[in-house]
């Protein structure tokens, strides 16, 4: 009897759950606290964060060219002199594409460092941290989606930068209740992610 | 809105129609909603056991194989509503069983 009580519990937990969701602006309040508002500033560096790699056919996915174009943005606007295209390892070198963009969108090639870094969040910065340090870099200006800068960001603190975060892109208020359930989902998606980073020790 | 306006009216159209000319009692639809209740549930809990089922197996072959699998894998929607069918199936065949005598 108790275990069918808590049966019936989680299903109305899951059914209010996806109500609000849907309905009510709670997506927009669970969203806005993980997101970490953008704080632009003068830094020794641009790190734009990899972004699942390349399509089968070499070109940068969308996600991954958005970033890099608004680390090529922040580059230009004289940011920093130093643009850090990370991409995931593989095949076909999402960096590599990520810096042939730059080049022709008139970064020089001595102000770009493309670097293979691996798969995970976890890993580029563990790739990154000691090659930056190595280059006098101190402070970064960190480029990643809104909704996965929480996670990037403790890590560059853990690994001793000053960090501004420079989100390339945020969700824009939801209107519709599709919207709102896709916003609640990569909510949820990033704050397991959080937890697990968490409870694996990468802080 | 639209498309929630159209579900409301409907539901009520739905519902008249179950009270005038089905004959159902309008005290037998809480029950209803229980029930609805204990199919998400039951679906929740099979849509949590498959994701802690499959992020153990993610990565345990990243440990054992050494090779990169993503646990961005895990991130589906069919999945979760295949979950959910799986859940109700085993629920309405739980239900389904005869009363002991």
């Amino acid at each position: 009897m108790r275990s069918v009580t808590l049966v019936r519990s989680l299903g109305v937990a899951a059914l209010a759950l996806f109500v609000l969701g849907a309905f009510t602006p709670l997506s927009t309040r669970l969203y806005e606290r993980l997101v970490v508002p953008a704080r632009i500033g003068p830094a020794d560096a641009i790190v734009v964060m990899a972004a699942g790699g390349t399509l089968l056919d070499g070109r940068l996915s969308d996600d991954s060219r958005r970033r890099a174009a608004y680390g090529i943005d922040l580059y230009r606007e004289g940011r920093a002199p130093l643009l850090v295209l990370s991409g995931a390892s593989g095949r076909r070198s999402e960096s590599a594409a990520r810096a042939a963009l730059a080049g022709t969108c008139g970064v020089p090639e001595t102000a770009i460092l493309a670097l293979a870094t691996g798969y995970t969040t976890h890993e580029e910065v563990a790739t990154l941290g000691p090659l930056l340090r190595a280059r006098g870099v101190r402070r970064v200006l960190l480029v990643t989606d809104g909704s996965h800068i929480r996670r990037a960001l403790r890590l560059f603190e853990g690994a001793g930068f000053d960090v501004l975060p420079a989100p390339a892109r945020a969700m824009d208020a939801p209107t519709k209740p599709e919207e709102r359930v896709r916003m609640l989902h990569e909510t949820l998606r990033e704050s397991l992610a959080l937890v697990y980073y968490a409870v694996a020790g990468y802080r | 809105m639209t498309p929630y306006v159209t579900i409301a009216l409907t539901s009520l159209v739905a519902y008249l129609f179950a009270v005038k000319r089905l004959g159902l009692r309008p005290a037998a639809l809480p029950p209803a909603l229980g029930r609805l209740a204990d199919l998400v549930g039951t679906g929740a809990i099979f849509a949590l056991v498959n994701l802690a089922a499959a992020a153990g197996f993610v990565l345990g072959l990243r440990a054992l194989t050494g090779r990169f699998l993503s646990l961005y894998a895990l991130d589906d929607g069919v999945w979760l509503i295949v979950s959910m069918l799986q859940g109700w199936l085993w629920r309405l065949w739980r239900d389904a069983r005869p009363p002991a005598a």
